[in-house]
């Protein structure tokens, strides 16, 4: 019996070294989910902690010294990473705009001229207007991030104000005692001018009754949504394009399996040319994506209400996204020999490009050298188009780019596949 | 200049695989309406020439001229001519047997009315029609072979090209395939047939060309091929393997030749198989030799590649 394991114990470990590419991908998959997953998670975990501080761009125009003082004070906050100067200048709005549409950076603080002025005036009058310091945020930053980012600029900016108010308070606060306490007794006045509840009690109500300080949070001016992107809006776009990518498994298996059956030479046989040929074996795939992420959007809409904002441009999206999924598939196939490889190759493809992409993790969470990384996927790309349109409201035009990058990388995957492709064998 | 009733013309091909060459420079013509076999044994190279000349394999150097065309310049006119059908089952098992037909039809351009009729005409010749609409999945083996063989004349191809069509089946599928298929030579239509089965070769074919190692050996018709031989073979099975001097001995009867890696199988070929027979049994005795059996070979083409290369159509 033990001869018998050992000579089937060989002949196993003989087909898997005969099969090296798959072997080779049995080991690079764990080690890419290991790598791809925890560099793209650490993030998520560590988003806005000391290692892993959140980008802040700083706008100052203030004529006066507070929005610096504040913008220091800031800066001591070791969550939060202040950026002032891009390329030796400072910062402007519209320099910012462009910037966090362009996705480089999510947030911006935009101190105005007369943010000093503001700070130092106080009115009960409601007609006065309330100081205030704009936070601008891609729509797509999640509300857990952009209320941890919210709280700590309006904890720093509110201690900010109180210093400037608190001698002020004080005065007031000691002459009022002053007046009421000293003609009569003096322990009195000891004991109600130093009472810190009484002091805190004033000081609350000066803060009050004044003009208060407001944090607008604001999305850049070109997109038209200003609300924060719902879990559906986030998780529906990612979760499509990251099963589009699953035909790639589906194609290359069928390719494959009618190589093995002798179904693909016999058509080879028969007078059609070999575009034809693919071109049919493609289409059906192609039309199964195109279904497949309306189905998906549509349990969007029907079950979790998500708004889908433009429609043509969530289409032309889907078509060069659809495109870019069979590309690769077609490439899969013509670069495997065997099944094993297909499917090791398909898994690796479909589920690191999905995390590096942003599928899983947000791209504004990871850290810079992922981000960038992230850009050499169509995943990213498709997940930017999408997010154009059902998160920040824009529409066919704005979405060209995307669609044109996505469309590069479907020419790439067919031309390597149409190069690497073996039709006799 | 092709031959006005050449219907295949190949010439000089060859296919090489890196370094191996599995197709060294074959050269032969079938004509109208023949049945031409091409016999050889496994590996003799057999399929590489068919893929070859159904456009499926490109050759390495040579050409192949189809009803006049040539098929490197006109792939899919030459194909139209020709009805493949291939040694594997290349169907869709998921599918009914009709809808692999009409798959296959549509490649070839049949449509409407006259699909149907071809689906109709085949499915009868095939002794299919009752199945026709059972998914193949449950097929038997004998009808997956007819299918495979109705997918291949679908469009009343000129030339027939089967790639060992009975492998697998018992006799009575195989003799049914054998007479549809001479049924068709008789209508016209050109056979090009490559089997390792001899008796095959030998019932069908007007011609059969001898494969081994990639070239052509010998080609002639079957009756011509076994009257060339001009000597019988007698197989001798011992009880151990022959000594030198034993062998020796009986080379002096007829030409010997050792053919299983024990030694203990010989055969012997002669002009005159009722003397040899006493002679090498003498020798054998003398050796100490017991025969277990004796058979003279009746002449066929398995002898004939036996007597050409020394080695069964089956080794």
């Amino acid at each position: 019996m033990f001869f018998q394991i050992y000579a089937i114990v060989i002949k196993e470990l003989k087909l898997l070294l005969k099969d090296r590419e798959a072997l080779t991908l049995l080991f690079a998959m764990p080690a890419f989910f290991i790598l791809v997953m925890s560099f793209a998670l650490e993030t998520v975990f560590e988003a806005g902690s000391k290692q892993h501080p959140l980008e802040v761009l700083v706008i100052n125009e203030d004529r006066g010294p507070l929005a610096r003082e504040a913008i220091d004070d800031l800066k001591r906050i070791e969550t939060l990473s202040l950026i002032e100067k891009q390329d030796g200048a400072v910062l402007t709005r519209a320099k910012v705009e462009r910037l966090i549409q362009n996705e480089k950076y999510s947030l911006a603080l935009h101190f105005r001229d007369y943010f000093s002025e503001q700070m130092q005036q106080f009115s009960s009058a409601s007609s006065f207007p309330a100081a205030s310091v704009s936070l601008i945020s891609d729509p797509v930053i999640n509300k857990q991030v952009l209320a941890s980012v919210t709280g700590a600029i309006q904890g720093v900016l509110d201690r900010r104000r109180f210093m400037i108010r608190l001698p002020r308070v004080l005065q007031d606060h000691f002459s009022a005692e002053i007046d009421s306490h000293v003609p009569k007794s003096l322990a009195a006045f000891q004991k109600n001018a130093f009472d810190p509840d009484r002091l805190m009690s004033r000081l609350n109500q000066d803060l009050k009754a004044g003009n208060r300080f407001v944090l607008h949070v604001a999305s850049p001016r070109s997109m038209k949504k200003t609300r924060r992107p719902t879990s559906t809006e986030q998780n529906v776009p990612g979760y499509t394009i990251f099963g589009v990518f699953f035909i790639v498994l589906t194609l290359a298996s069928g390719f494959m399996q009618e190589k093995k059956d002798g179904t693909f030479q016999r058509i080879l046989t028969a007078p059609v040319s070999k575009s034809s040929i693919l071109v049919g074996k493609l289409l059906p795939f192609y039309f199964v994506n195109l279904v497949q992420i309306a189905i998906m959007f549509f349990i969007g809409v029907i079950v979790f209400g998500m708004e889908l904002g433009y429609i043509p441009a969530l289409i032309l999206i889907s078509m060069a996204l659809a495109a870019v999924a069979n590309g690769m598939g077609l490439f899969v196939a013509a670069v495997c020999r065997t099944e094993a490889q297909v499917n090791g190759l398909s898994v690796l493809l479909a589920i690191t490009l999905s995390a590096l992409g942003g599928m899983m993790v947000p791209a504004y969470l990871m850290p810079g050298f992922m981000k960038t990384l992230s850009l050499f996927t169509p995943h990213a790309w498709a997940l930017r188009g999408y997010q154009d349109v059902i998160i920040r409201g824009l529409g066919i035009r704005a979405v060209l780019p995307e669609t044109g990058i996505l469309l590069l990388f479907a020419v790439l995957f067919f031309g390597m596949a149409l190069w690497r492709f073996r039709f006799d064998s | 200049m092709l031959m006005a009733d050449t219907i295949i013309a190949v010439e000089n091909l060859k296919k090489r695989y890196d370094t191996s060459d599995v197709v060294r420079g074959l050269t032969f013509k079938v004509a109208r309406g023949e049945c031409y076999g091409l016999l050889g044994p496994n590996g003799a190279g057999k399929t590489t020439t068919i893929g070859m000349l159904t456009g499926l394999i490109e050759p390495s150097e040579g050409t192949v001229h189809i009803d006049g065309l040539d098929l490197a310049h006109h792939r899919r006119e030459a194909q139209y001519q020709i009805g493949f059908v291939p040694q594997d089952f290349a169907f869709y098992p998921a599918l009914r047997g009709k809808d692999n037909l009409i798959f296959f039809g549509r490649l070839y351009g049949l449509r409407g009315k006259h699909l149907e009729d071809r689906l109709e005409a085949v499915l009868n010749t095939v002794m299919l029609t009752r199945q026709a609409d059972q998914a193949v999945a449950i097929y038997s083996n004998g009808m997956k072979r007819r299918l495979n063989i109705a997918i291949g004349l679908l469009h009343s191809p000129k030339i027939l090209i089967l790639d060992e069509p009975t492998v697998g089946i018992d006799a009575q599928s195989r003799s049914a395939i054998l007479e549809g298929l001479e049924s068709l030579n008789r209508e016209g239509v050109t056979i090009l047939y490559t089997t390792h089965y001899m008796e095959e070769a030998q019932r069908l074919c007007q011609r059969v060309a001898i494969m081994d190692h990639g070239s052509i050996i010998a080609l002639d018709s079957p009756a011509e091929l076994i009257r060339g031989i001009g000597e019988q073979i007698i197989r001798l099975e011992c009880d151990q393997p022959l000594h030198e001097e034993t062998l020796v001995a009986i080379e002096r009867v007829g030409p010997v030749k050792v053919v299983d890696d024990n030694g203990n199988i010989l055969h012997v070929k002669t002009s005159d198989p009722s003397k040899a027979v006493g002679a090498v049994i003498e020798i054998m005795d003398k050796a100490g030799t017991r025969l277990r059996s004796i058979d003279i070979l009746e002449a066929n083409l398995e002898s004939v590649f036996l007597h050409l290369t020394g080695r069964s159509l089956r080794d």
